[in-house]
């Protein structure tokens, strides 16, 4: 037989590519790299859509507080200290903020009070893709700036909830000097501008900074934090550089929010989990956040990989929650939702779904929080006998025919069959794995469950228009927020709250709730609020959700911990190897 | 040396006519078997374990809890109710639209009574302005097509029905639009039963066959004996069903057992996208899917793949024509 | 007279792309409810900050709607209740559509932007497409060689001829995910052999011959896996058909004449055998622009399945058709190149418009 030419160079090719790999050893970049299961799509700090978007955009930008992970609350960022608050009569609330004298743009020009009033006016410019700001930020009522100094202002708010002293320092600032040069958006007002109909005549200026808003490059837009943007290939990387003199570096003692190590951050997107743990097996990888549950525990039994890498685990402030539809006649009352709730085993599936880790809980608040947590409770057991004990009590009975389903006399005479359809998002196992073990309980007792997993744009449809009796979903909390009015108010049925579940009580304890600013106070109603859901049921907590973080063993300063994103990406420091024990 | 051959020959059918006959006799006795666990229910004491492990798990569980065996046992079930079906009909409806669109073309006519009884129905019922007047356009188109059809007046007009252009387009178009357009399309539909899926797999998959029968009908309707049957004077039907088509569908004894793991594949693209098999029904192609959470997990991929394989084979040598072996010179 | 036919058969191609366009742009407004709700995050998705109420959250889906030029009438005519009688009739709303609008776009080549970052759609789909090509091209350059050689060697029926077709058999029941994921956790797993790069083409740090030398050797295992998930079902094809050909009478007179089999295979049975595996090979056109977003996933390459796949999830309309724009175009156009190679494989084909 001819030795074939092909055959030759396939061999030498394979021997070639061989060698390459063979030299291959876990690379000592000078950069720290993360990885991101999917590209942010848009860094505009108008425009946030995902969580990699806002974490782009903190590095690149300052708001005025900021989370400081390392504590778990916020901080002082480009202002000086938290805001004064003065309430004016009962419906106004003065927030005083000053900013920190040393803040600076890249220019050399200081961060003032204009560059929040422009911000804010920017915020409900038409044109420009600002909706969230607009929802988010309607609250601010106009900025009062304070003549005798340039960098103290006053933020006047529609309301006095204590969260809006939170998230009246969220948002970041931009530069007016290079946005609006002639100050052109001066002229209007903050009020004219969020009453502004949708359908005015538009105007010459505000189109001018809208387009020029709308044209200018991701990597040019300035900001006052430490990175700058270097690169940005579309759903492959970003990159980020230190900025060589940034203003904090002069501060005598800056705190944790002003601090930024790396002095080259690489964000590289890897859509697959096992793709990017092979990445980071290989050391072409030096962050992995969000670590599928099976494959942390397989790696940490893996030599080559314990040896090279540190696997963190915290409680996070996201819970897998059952909501049922207490619009539906079989729901409307809470025993039939007690009894359902003990047909879920949530010990098992969090450990079958989470091996062990995360948390059970009693509510949708965490028991990390333990200020706020009701610990006098106990969560729901999984009791298939006490819940058709249940059943009972709430008058259904067991047909004595072929389907041996359950069904009860209705209020207007008709008979009620309990036939139950649970919907979550599809292509998720963990929602199948539950739907699955909450069906196999239930036909135990003989409760017929139809599954119907639905992809994510139909789903939010679908429970808004209020078609399920079931839904499994993440709720994604966090440690400041406890206003439950979008998720349980009556007034929010038909928007937040699928579960139509509202009753005069629950009404006024949400409203107390959201009014409350001493802790005292808040933590009795919370654990009021809590009882209340325990008893009611309109939605069942299953688990807490952990975040894990898996780094190469050499990184310092990830500060890990259960808020978003779970890592700090500006303190983290590489350490020679000489030097980890 | 003639029996060593005719063993030979039979050999690889016998095994095949064998594992179709078990894997048939499985899913018909799927209830009844004694099996330890059934097939949706999650052990969750016992998740993603390899085969032989503890808690009468033989072939192991999926990364989901379920046991392994149980879902090749009822997933065969599945198989041969959806699948194969699935796979049949939709080369069936290939061979049927691609035949007629590669032997008649565009040449097609019918009378242009049914174009008028059409376009008249339509308008009136969508609604358009004159809604009377179209009624009486359609009445007109009827009265004309029952004439053609009877054969009393001849000559009258007739239209040009370009049917390869339209088979050939209509496979295009099924096949560029996105899936998921499809399921928004179908969303409307709350739950997709079996006979509705077997539609859905069965309307996205016929371009295929079809192209291929095409294709090879525009070879076999040049052939001799076509044009001599046409000469003897048989209807045009009568050729093409008779005679043409047997012989162009000879593409579709390799591509049919070939597209069932696309069907497979393709089942399980749709349970992501919501409008698939509910899930608590068992398959081959779900347990596949399952297999991507844990890829360690070998025993996920290895029995439903060497299953699948197997059935693929069998089909393949139960299709293709065996004939002796050819010497080398 | 065939250039004639030729160009009737170009314009009608072209007129069906468009037709095929339109239905679908017609069919995408339909769901703008969906895409203007997954272009504005809410709550439960996004951080649990504040969430609005029902008013301010249908202000802001107007706001949203009138900058993505949504609020126009979708088509010249449309239902809707008359304004003098209050029954459900045709109303006519002129050129100011949305349809309108986007078709004057398109034929000046402006493909729109995207909803959700306002980016153009044509550099993306450009910038997704010098990914994609490049990798398919290959893989189907690479599989049909493959197929081709070895389609002639399994139809002389060698010894291992039924091994080989039970191989092929079993990778084409293997899906797409399983062959990748295969093939990354053999070549590229530190724990097995680290012969290949894990993900493709995140940072290229080196210039010159190195630079190429790194990119070749990423994308060696995504074709490869592309390469095998294609190559079955040519072979086979291809195979049966020669098989067929060997058993006519012209190739009785050849083995006759003293003609060895492989010889009888490539000068006489392979040009008759070819039909069907034409059908095939372009039908492997619009994949090639289409990607595969199993392997683009896996092994991390920013390809047009993958951007295609995301901007159906998210409802991106605009990028979404362009993108099928692009492979209805291409796939039409390849149906004409097939009905030209049919008549040039069998001259016995009559071409017809």
């Amino acid at each position: 037989m001819k030795p074939c030419f092909s055959v030759i160079l396939l061999f030498g090719t394979t021997l070639f590519l061989l060698f390459q790999g063979c030299t291959a050893r876990r690379t000592d970049s000078a950069s720290i790299r993360v990885r991101w299961a999917h590209d942010p799509e848009t860094i505009d700090p108008l425009q946030l859509t995902n969580q990699m978007a806002l974490d782009a955009a903190s590095l690149l930008h300052l708001s005025l507080m900021q989370i400081d992970l390392s504590t778990g609350e916020f901080a002082a960022a480009l202002v000086e200290g938290p805001p004064t608050t003065r309430l004016l009569g009962d419906s106004l609330m003065q927030l005083s903020y000053r900013l920190r004298p040393g803040a600076q743009w890249d220019g050399g020009l200081p961060v003032l009070a204009s560059d929040v009033a422009f911000t804010l006016r920017l915020m409900f410019c038409p044109g420009l893709p600002n909706e969230t700001p607009r929802l988010r930020f309607n609250f601010i009522r106009r900025l009062i700036p304070d003549p005798a100094d340039p960098r103290h202002f006053k933020l006047e708010c529609r309301g006095q909830s204590p969260e809006y002293v939170q998230a009246s320092g969220d948002f970041f600032i931009l530069s007016e000097a290079a946005l609006d040069p002639q100050h052109s958006l001066r002229r209007f007002s903050l009020a004219d501008l969020q009453a502004r109909p949708v359908s005015a005549t538009p105007d010459t200026a505000l189109e001018a900074v809208g387009r020029r808003y709308r044209n200018m490059p991701p990597d040019q837009l300035p900001g006052c934090g430490p990175y700058r943007l270097a690169a940005w290939e579309k759903d492959r990387y970003l990159t980020f550089r230190r900025k060589p003199r940034w203003w904090a570096d002069r501060l005598r003692a800056a705190p944790f929010v002003l601090r930024a190590r790396p002095v080259q951050l690489d964000f590289l997107i890897i859509p697959d989990a096992t793709t990017a743990s092979l990445a980071l097996q290989r050391g072409e990888l030096d962050v992995f956040p969000q670590v599928p549950a099976r494959e942390f525990a397989r790696l940490r039994t893996l030599p080559a990989a314990k040896a090279a890498l540190a696997f963190y685990s915290r409680a996070s402030y996201d819970v897998v929650t059952v909501a049922f539809n207490t619009r539906r006649p079989a729901l409307a009352d809470a025993l039939t939702r007690r009894a359902l709730s003990r047909c879920f085993d949530a010990a098992g599936l969090l450990q079958a779904t989470q091996l062990g880790e995360g948390q059970r809980s009693v509510g949708i608040i965490s028991p990390t929080d333990r200020r706020y947590y009701n610990d006098s409770l106990a969560p729901v057991p999984f009791d298939p006998a006490g819940a058709a004990a249940l059943l009972h009590q709430a008058g259904w009975q067991r047909a004595a025919d072929q389907s041996r389903g359950w069904f009860r006399p209705g209020p207007h005479g008709e008979r009620e069959a309990l036939q139950l359809r649970v919907r979550y998002r599809a292509n998720e196992s963990m929602f199948a794995t539950i739907a699955l073990q909450f069906q196999a309980a239930a036909a135990g007792l003989g409760i017929a469950v139809a599954l119907q997993p639905t992809e994510s744009g139909v789903l939010s449809e679908t429970l808004r228009q209020g078609d399920f009796d079931l839904c499994i979903r993440t709720l994604k909390g966090n440690p400041f927020m406890f206003n439950f009015m979008p998720l349980l108010h009556s007034h929010a049925v038909g928007a937040g709250n699928i579960t139509g579940f509202g009753t005069p009580a629950s009404d006024r304890l949400l409203e107390a709730m959201e009014a409350a600013n001493l802790p005292v106070h808040k933590a009795v109603l919370l654990r009021r609020f809590q009882a209340m859901m325990q008893t009611e049921a309109p939605m069942i907590p299953l688990f807490f959700l952990p975040t894990r973080i898996a780094a190469d063993r050499r990184l310092r300063g990830l500060h890990v911990s259960g808020l978003k994103p779970g890592y700090t990406a500006a303190g983290i420091e590489r350490l020679p190897t000489a030097s980890v024990p | 040396m003639a029996t060593l051959t005719r063993l030979w020959l039979r050999w690889p059918r016998g095994l095949a006519l064998g594992w179709l006959a078990v894997v048939v006799l499985v899913a018909a006795l799927a209830p009844y078997l004694p099996l330890p666990y059934a097939p949706a229910v999650p052990d969750l004491a016992c998740v993603a374990q390899p085969p032989l492990g503890p808690g009468a798990h033989w072939l192991g569980t999926n990364p989901q809890g379920q046991d392994v065996l149980s879902n090749l046992v009822f997933g065969a079930r599945t198989a041969v109710v959806l699948t194969v079906p699935a796979a049949v009909l939709a080369a069936l409806l290939g061979a049927v639209l691609g035949g007629a669109a590669g032997f008649w073309g565009n040449a097609g006519r019918v009378p242009a009574a049914g174009g008028l009884l059409a376009g008249g129905a339509a308008w009136w019922a969508l609604g358009g302005p004159a809604a009377g007047w179209a009624l009486a356009v359609a009445a007109v188109g009827a009265v004309g097509c029952v004439a053609a059809a009877r054969g009393h007046v001849r000559g009258l007009p007739t239209w040009p029905v370009p049917l390869d252009a339209v088979v050939v387009s209509t496979a295009a178009a099924v096949d560029t639009v996105p899936r998921l357009v499809l399921v928004v399309a179908l969303a409307a539909v709350a739950q997709v039963s079996l006979p509705g899926l077997l539609l859905v797999l069965v309307l996205t998959s016929w371009p295929h066959p079809a192209r291929l029968v095409r294709a090879q009908m525009l070879q076999v309707r040049a052939l001799p004996f076509v044009e001599a049957a046409r000469a003897a004077g048989l209807p045009a039907g009568r050729v093409w069903l008779r005679h043409a088509l047997p012989h162009a569908v000879q593409p579709l004894r390799t591509a049919l057992p070939l597209s069932i793991a696309g069907l497979l594949a393709l089942e399980s693209t749709l349970s992501f996208l919501g409008i698939g098999l509910p899930p608590d029904t068992a398959s081959w192609g779900r347990l596949l899917a399952s297999a991507r959470e844990a890829p360690s997990a070998w025993w996920v991929f290895l029995f439903p793949g060497a299953c699948l394989a197997l059935t693929v084979l069998s089909l393949s040598a139960l299709a293709s024509q065996n004939h002796a072996p050819t010497r080398k010179a | 007279m065939a250039a004639r036919l030729l160009i009737w058969r170009v314009v009608r191609t072209a007129l069906a792309v468009l037709v095929l366009a339109s239905g679908l742009f017609l069919l995408s407004r339909a769901d703008t409810d969906t895409a203007l709700r997954l272009a504005l995050p809410n709550a439960p998705d996004y951080g649990g900050r504040a969430s609005a109420s029902l008013a301010q959250e249908a202000a802001a889906q107007t706001a949203l709607r009138q900058r993505l030029g949504l609020h126009l009438p979708l088509f010249y005519i449309g239902r809707g209740v008359g304004p003098a009688s209050h029954a459900v009739r045709w109303q006519w709303h002129g050129t100011a559509n949305q349809y309108h609008l986007w078709a004057g776009r398109l034929l000046h080549g402006d493909l729109g932007t995207s909803f959700r970052t306002g980016a153009a759609v044509a550099p993306r789909l450009r910038a997704a497409l010098a990914i994609t090509l490049p990798l398919t091209g290959t893989a189907a350059v690479l599989a049909v060689v493959l197929a081709f050689a070895l389609a002639q060697r399994l139809a002389a029926r060698p010894r291992w001829h039924a091994a080989v077709r039970a191989a092929l058999a079993a990778v084409q029941a293997m899906p797409l995910f399983m062959v990748s994921l295969l093939l990354l956790l053999v070549f590229a797993n530190p724990e097995v052999l680290a012969w290949f790069p894990a993900y493709g083409l995140a940072q290229l740090t080196a210039t010159g011959a190195a630079a190429v030398g790194q990119y070749l050797a990423r994308l060696v295992l995504p074709i490869a896996a592309l390469t095998l998930t294609a190559l079955p079902e040519l072979t086979l094809q291809l195979e049966a058909a020669l098989a067929r050909e060997l058993r006519t009478d012209y190739a009785t007179t050849a083995r006759a004449k003293g003609l060895a089999e492989s010889a009888i295979i490539r000068h006489h049975a392979l040009r008759n055998a070819l039909l069907p595996t034409l059908t095939q090979l372009v039908e492997l056109l619009p994949a090639l622009v289409a990607g595969a977003v199993v392997v683009e996933v896996v092994f991390a390459l920013p390809g047009t399945g993958r951007l295609l796949a995301e901007a159906s999830a998210a409802r991106d309309y605009p990028v979404l058709l362009g993108g099928v724009l692009l492979v209805g175009a291409v796939r039409s156009f390849a149906l004409l190149l097939a009905d030209l190679l049919y008549f040039w494989a069998d001259p016995r084909i009559r071409w017809q418009p």
